[in-house]
Protein backbone atom coordinates (compact mmCIF):
# COMPACT_ATOMS: atom_id res chain seq x y z
CA UNK A 1 0.00 0.00 0.00
CA UNK A 2 1.44 3.39 -0.60
CA UNK A 3 0.15 6.95 -0.60
CA UNK A 4 0.96 10.56 -1.94
CA UNK A 5 2.47 12.02 0.83
CA UNK A 6 2.12 15.45 1.37
CA UNK A 7 3.36 17.67 4.01
CA UNK A 8 0.50 20.28 5.68
CA UNK A 9 2.22 23.51 7.14
CA UNK A 10 -0.14 25.29 10.05
CA UNK A 11 0.58 28.87 9.58
CA UNK A 12 -1.07 31.77 11.13
CA UNK A 13 -1.46 35.24 9.41
CA UNK A 14 -0.59 38.05 11.54
CA UNK A 15 -2.14 41.60 10.35
CA UNK A 16 -1.90 44.99 12.38
CA UNK A 17 -5.28 45.05 11.96
CA UNK A 18 -7.46 42.04 12.65
CA UNK A 19 -10.91 43.08 11.70
CA UNK A 20 -9.08 42.86 7.78
CA UNK A 21 -8.55 39.26 8.12
CA UNK A 22 -12.30 38.68 7.22
CA UNK A 23 -11.70 40.22 3.62
CA UNK A 24 -9.12 37.52 3.30
CA UNK A 25 -10.23 34.21 0.95
CA UNK A 26 -8.52 31.20 0.35
CA UNK A 27 -7.92 32.27 -3.71
CA UNK A 28 -6.19 35.41 -2.34
CA UNK A 29 -3.83 33.33 0.03
CA UNK A 30 -3.03 31.09 -2.57
CA UNK A 31 -2.13 33.49 -5.39
CA UNK A 32 -0.05 35.35 -2.70
CA UNK A 33 1.61 32.21 -1.90
CA UNK A 34 2.36 31.45 -5.46
CA UNK A 35 3.53 34.90 -6.51
CA UNK A 36 5.76 34.83 -3.51
CA UNK A 37 7.31 31.56 -4.58
CA UNK A 38 7.67 32.32 -8.75
CA UNK A 39 9.54 35.53 -7.46
CA UNK A 40 11.91 33.32 -4.98
CA UNK A 41 12.44 30.54 -7.29
CA UNK A 42 11.42 30.95 -10.64
CA UNK A 43 9.81 29.12 -13.19
CA UNK A 44 11.25 25.67 -11.31
CA UNK A 45 9.40 27.07 -8.17
CA UNK A 46 6.30 27.68 -9.82
CA UNK A 47 6.12 24.59 -11.46
CA UNK A 48 6.52 22.85 -8.06
CA UNK A 49 3.79 24.97 -6.26
CA UNK A 50 1.27 24.40 -9.63
CA UNK A 51 1.49 20.29 -8.89
CA UNK A 52 -0.21 19.61 -5.62
CA UNK A 53 -0.60 22.75 -3.66
CA UNK A 54 -3.20 24.10 -2.10
CA UNK A 55 -4.52 25.91 0.92
CA UNK A 56 -6.71 23.34 2.90
CA UNK A 57 -8.64 25.71 5.35
CA UNK A 58 -8.55 29.10 6.22
CA UNK A 59 -10.14 30.55 9.30
CA UNK A 60 -11.06 33.75 9.30
CA UNK A 61 -11.46 34.65 12.85
CA UNK A 62 -8.10 33.55 14.09
CA UNK A 63 -6.22 33.92 10.97
CA UNK A 64 -5.32 30.02 10.65
CA UNK A 65 -4.11 28.74 7.59
CA UNK A 66 -3.57 24.96 6.37
CA UNK A 67 -1.32 24.85 3.47
CA UNK A 68 -0.48 21.44 1.57
CA UNK A 69 2.64 20.92 -0.60
CA UNK A 70 4.02 17.99 -1.85
CA UNK A 71 6.52 16.20 0.66
CA UNK A 72 9.44 16.14 -2.37
CA UNK A 73 9.98 19.76 -2.30
CA UNK A 74 7.88 21.46 0.68
CA UNK A 75 11.42 22.73 2.41
CA UNK A 76 12.06 25.26 -0.82
CA UNK A 77 8.21 26.28 -1.30
CA UNK A 78 8.68 26.90 1.97
CA UNK A 79 11.62 28.77 2.11
CA UNK A 80 9.63 31.86 -0.19
CA UNK A 81 6.95 31.79 2.82
CA UNK A 82 8.63 34.53 4.91
CA UNK A 83 9.17 37.01 1.96
CA UNK A 84 5.43 37.46 1.71
CA UNK A 85 4.27 40.86 3.09
CA UNK A 86 1.04 41.87 1.23
CA UNK A 87 -2.10 39.68 0.18
CA UNK A 88 -4.01 41.28 -2.77
CA UNK A 89 -8.10 40.64 -2.40
CA UNK A 90 -10.66 42.03 -3.75
CA UNK A 91 -9.18 45.22 -4.75
CA UNK A 92 -7.71 46.07 -1.38
CA UNK A 93 -4.16 44.97 0.13
CA UNK A 94 -3.81 43.48 3.70
CA UNK A 95 -0.34 43.80 4.58
CA UNK A 96 0.52 40.57 6.78
CA UNK A 97 2.99 37.94 7.24
CA UNK A 98 3.04 34.32 7.57
CA UNK A 99 4.22 32.58 10.84
CA UNK A 100 4.26 28.89 10.59
CA UNK A 101 3.48 27.16 13.65
CA UNK A 102 3.84 23.36 13.10
CA UNK A 103 4.80 21.06 9.87
CA UNK A 104 2.43 17.70 9.96
CA UNK A 105 2.17 14.58 7.53
CA UNK A 106 -1.78 14.34 8.01
CA UNK A 107 -4.43 17.44 8.60
CA UNK A 108 -5.08 15.48 11.78
CA UNK A 109 -1.71 16.08 13.54
CA UNK A 110 -1.90 19.77 12.56
CA UNK A 111 -5.55 20.00 14.12
CA UNK A 112 -4.24 18.16 17.33
CA UNK A 113 -1.35 20.97 17.89
CA UNK A 114 -3.77 23.15 16.74
CA UNK A 115 -6.19 22.26 19.67
CA UNK A 116 -3.07 21.94 22.25
CA UNK A 117 -1.51 25.36 20.86
CA UNK A 118 -4.74 27.24 21.90
CA UNK A 119 -5.02 25.74 24.94
CA UNK A 120 -1.42 26.72 26.07
CA UNK A 121 -2.18 29.85 24.30
CA UNK A 122 -5.22 30.45 26.72
CA UNK A 123 -3.37 29.20 29.63
CA UNK A 124 -0.54 32.39 29.35
CA UNK A 125 -3.58 34.70 28.87
CA UNK A 126 -5.88 33.93 31.18
CA UNK A 127 -3.63 34.84 34.35
CA UNK A 128 -3.54 38.26 33.04
CA UNK A 129 -7.04 39.17 32.71
CA UNK A 130 -6.80 42.13 35.46
CA UNK A 131 -10.46 42.72 36.82
CA UNK A 132 -13.42 39.94 37.06
CA UNK A 133 -14.99 41.24 33.72
CA UNK A 134 -12.38 40.42 31.57
CA UNK A 135 -12.36 36.83 33.37
CA UNK A 136 -15.55 36.36 32.48
CA UNK A 137 -15.67 38.28 29.28
CA UNK A 138 -12.86 35.35 28.25
CA UNK A 139 -15.39 32.71 29.95
CA UNK A 140 -17.87 33.78 27.71
CA UNK A 141 -16.25 33.69 25.03
CA UNK A 142 -14.85 29.84 25.73
CA UNK A 143 -19.16 28.71 26.03
CA UNK A 144 -19.22 30.30 22.59
CA UNK A 145 -17.28 28.19 21.27
CA UNK A 146 -17.84 25.14 23.11
CA UNK A 147 -21.28 25.71 21.36
CA UNK A 148 -20.11 25.32 18.01
CA UNK A 149 -18.30 21.89 18.81
CA UNK A 150 -20.31 20.25 16.24
CA UNK A 151 -18.60 22.20 13.78
CA UNK A 152 -15.28 21.11 15.02
CA UNK A 153 -15.94 17.46 15.27
CA UNK A 154 -17.19 17.92 10.97
CA UNK A 155 -14.15 19.06 10.65
CA UNK A 156 -12.54 16.27 11.93
CA UNK A 157 -13.97 13.43 10.78
CA UNK A 158 -13.47 15.82 7.12
CA UNK A 159 -9.71 15.21 8.09
CA UNK A 160 -10.06 11.30 8.39
CA UNK A 161 -11.75 11.45 5.27
CA UNK A 162 -8.95 13.18 3.64
CA UNK A 163 -6.83 10.31 5.31
CA UNK A 164 -8.64 7.47 3.83
CA UNK A 165 -8.73 8.97 0.35
CA UNK A 166 -4.67 9.34 0.47
CA UNK A 167 -4.20 5.53 1.31
CA UNK B 1 43.81 8.27 2.18
CA UNK B 2 47.47 9.09 3.34
CA UNK B 3 50.77 7.07 3.57
CA UNK B 4 54.40 8.48 5.09
CA UNK B 5 57.42 6.95 4.47
CA UNK B 6 58.47 6.25 7.96
CA UNK B 7 62.46 5.83 6.72
CA UNK B 8 63.18 8.94 5.51
CA UNK B 9 62.07 11.83 7.03
CA UNK B 10 63.62 14.35 4.94
CA UNK B 11 61.82 13.48 2.09
CA UNK B 12 58.16 12.31 2.95
CA UNK B 13 55.47 10.55 0.25
CA UNK B 14 52.04 11.62 0.79
CA UNK B 15 48.93 11.51 -0.84
CA UNK B 16 46.28 12.83 -0.40
CA UNK B 17 42.64 11.88 -1.89
CA UNK B 18 39.76 14.18 -1.63
CA UNK B 19 36.38 12.92 -1.46
CA UNK B 20 33.87 14.86 -3.65
CA UNK B 21 35.77 18.05 -1.41
CA UNK B 22 36.32 20.24 -4.16
CA UNK B 23 34.77 23.70 -3.68
CA UNK B 24 34.59 24.44 -7.29
CA UNK B 25 33.59 23.43 -10.56
CA UNK B 26 34.98 24.70 -13.62
CA UNK B 27 33.10 24.20 -17.30
CA UNK B 28 34.29 25.51 -20.41
CA UNK B 29 31.46 26.81 -22.43
CA UNK B 30 30.57 27.60 -26.10
CA UNK B 31 27.94 30.40 -27.45
CA UNK B 32 26.74 29.24 -30.96
CA UNK B 33 24.35 32.06 -32.51
CA UNK B 34 22.45 32.04 -35.12
CA UNK B 35 23.97 34.90 -36.64
CA UNK B 36 27.32 34.62 -36.43
CA UNK B 37 28.84 38.01 -36.96
CA UNK B 38 27.31 39.60 -33.41
CA UNK B 39 29.85 40.46 -30.94
CA UNK B 40 29.12 39.73 -27.38
CA UNK B 41 31.39 41.30 -24.88
CA UNK B 42 32.49 39.39 -21.45
CA UNK B 43 29.62 41.82 -19.50
CA UNK B 44 27.14 41.12 -22.31
CA UNK B 45 27.46 37.19 -21.83
CA UNK B 46 27.44 37.27 -17.85
CA UNK B 47 24.35 39.29 -18.00
CA UNK B 48 23.10 37.00 -20.29
CA UNK B 49 23.44 33.69 -18.08
CA UNK B 50 22.77 35.77 -15.28
CA UNK B 51 18.99 36.94 -16.72
CA UNK B 52 18.86 33.08 -18.01
CA UNK B 53 19.42 31.78 -13.73
CA UNK B 54 16.93 34.58 -12.89
CA UNK B 55 14.05 33.42 -14.96
CA UNK B 56 14.38 29.65 -14.13
CA UNK B 57 15.27 29.94 -10.59
CA UNK B 58 14.52 33.38 -9.12
CA UNK B 59 16.24 35.46 -7.48
CA UNK B 60 17.64 32.29 -5.16
CA UNK B 61 19.02 31.33 -8.58
CA UNK B 62 20.07 34.85 -9.48
CA UNK B 63 22.30 35.07 -6.34
CA UNK B 64 24.42 31.92 -7.16
CA UNK B 65 28.15 33.53 -7.02
CA UNK B 66 29.50 31.72 -10.41
CA UNK B 67 32.73 34.10 -12.37
CA UNK B 68 33.89 33.81 -16.04
CA UNK B 69 37.34 33.42 -15.63
CA UNK B 70 37.81 33.63 -19.09
CA UNK B 71 36.43 34.65 -22.36
CA UNK B 72 37.29 34.50 -25.68
CA UNK B 73 35.33 37.50 -27.86
CA UNK B 74 36.16 35.81 -31.24
CA UNK B 75 35.42 32.41 -30.71
CA UNK B 76 32.54 33.33 -28.16
CA UNK B 77 33.89 30.56 -25.84
CA UNK B 78 34.52 31.05 -22.22
CA UNK B 79 35.40 29.11 -19.06
CA UNK B 80 33.17 29.58 -15.77
CA UNK B 81 33.96 28.92 -12.15
CA UNK B 82 30.67 27.67 -10.10
CA UNK B 83 30.20 26.23 -6.42
CA UNK B 84 29.99 22.48 -6.82
CA UNK B 85 26.68 22.73 -5.61
CA UNK B 86 25.12 25.07 -7.80
CA UNK B 87 26.49 23.39 -11.00
CA UNK B 88 23.64 20.99 -11.87
CA UNK B 89 21.60 25.01 -11.55
CA UNK B 90 23.53 26.59 -13.41
CA UNK B 91 24.00 24.17 -16.23
CA UNK B 92 20.34 23.81 -16.47
CA UNK B 93 19.50 27.29 -17.04
CA UNK B 94 22.40 27.43 -19.46
CA UNK B 95 20.61 24.51 -21.52
CA UNK B 96 17.27 26.01 -21.35
CA UNK B 97 18.84 29.73 -22.60
CA UNK B 98 17.25 29.44 -26.45
CA UNK B 99 17.09 33.16 -27.69
CA UNK B 100 19.46 35.93 -26.83
CA UNK B 101 18.28 39.66 -28.19
CA UNK B 102 15.32 37.49 -30.42
CA UNK B 103 17.83 35.40 -32.58
CA UNK B 104 18.30 31.46 -31.62
CA UNK B 105 21.34 30.30 -29.23
CA UNK B 106 22.48 27.48 -28.09
CA UNK B 107 25.51 26.77 -25.19
CA UNK B 108 27.59 23.96 -25.66
CA UNK B 109 29.34 22.71 -22.61
CA UNK B 110 32.51 21.39 -23.60
CA UNK B 111 34.12 19.93 -20.70
CA UNK B 112 33.28 19.98 -17.05
CA UNK B 113 35.83 19.36 -14.16
CA UNK B 114 36.33 19.86 -10.60
CA UNK B 115 40.03 20.54 -11.34
CA UNK B 116 41.12 23.84 -13.28
CA UNK B 117 43.94 21.78 -15.00
CA UNK B 118 42.11 19.21 -16.13
CA UNK B 119 40.59 21.98 -18.83
CA UNK B 120 43.93 22.09 -20.04
CA UNK B 121 43.85 19.85 -22.61
CA UNK B 122 41.17 17.98 -24.73
CA UNK B 123 41.23 14.35 -25.63
CA UNK B 124 38.42 14.98 -28.00
CA UNK B 125 40.48 17.64 -29.75
CA UNK B 126 43.73 15.41 -30.10
CA UNK B 127 45.33 15.00 -33.48
CA UNK B 128 47.13 11.80 -33.67
CA UNK B 129 49.97 12.00 -36.51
Amino acid sequence: MVRVKSRYLLCEINVPDRSRLFLLDDRAVAAAVKAAVARMHGDYGAALCSIRFSVKYLNAHTGIVFLRFPKKCYRLLWSALPFITCIETRGQKIECFLNCLHVGGTIRTCQKFLVKYNTQQLHRMLPKCKSEEERSQVREAILKCCLTRGNKQEFGEESDSEDDEEQ
Amino acid sequence: MRREDETDETSVFRRVVLKNASPYHYMKICLVLDDESTKLSAVDLKLFILTGLKNLFGEVGAAISFDLLKYDEDTLSGLLRVPSRSLVKLWSSLTLLGFYQNQACAFRVLQVSPYLLSLTGNSRELKLD
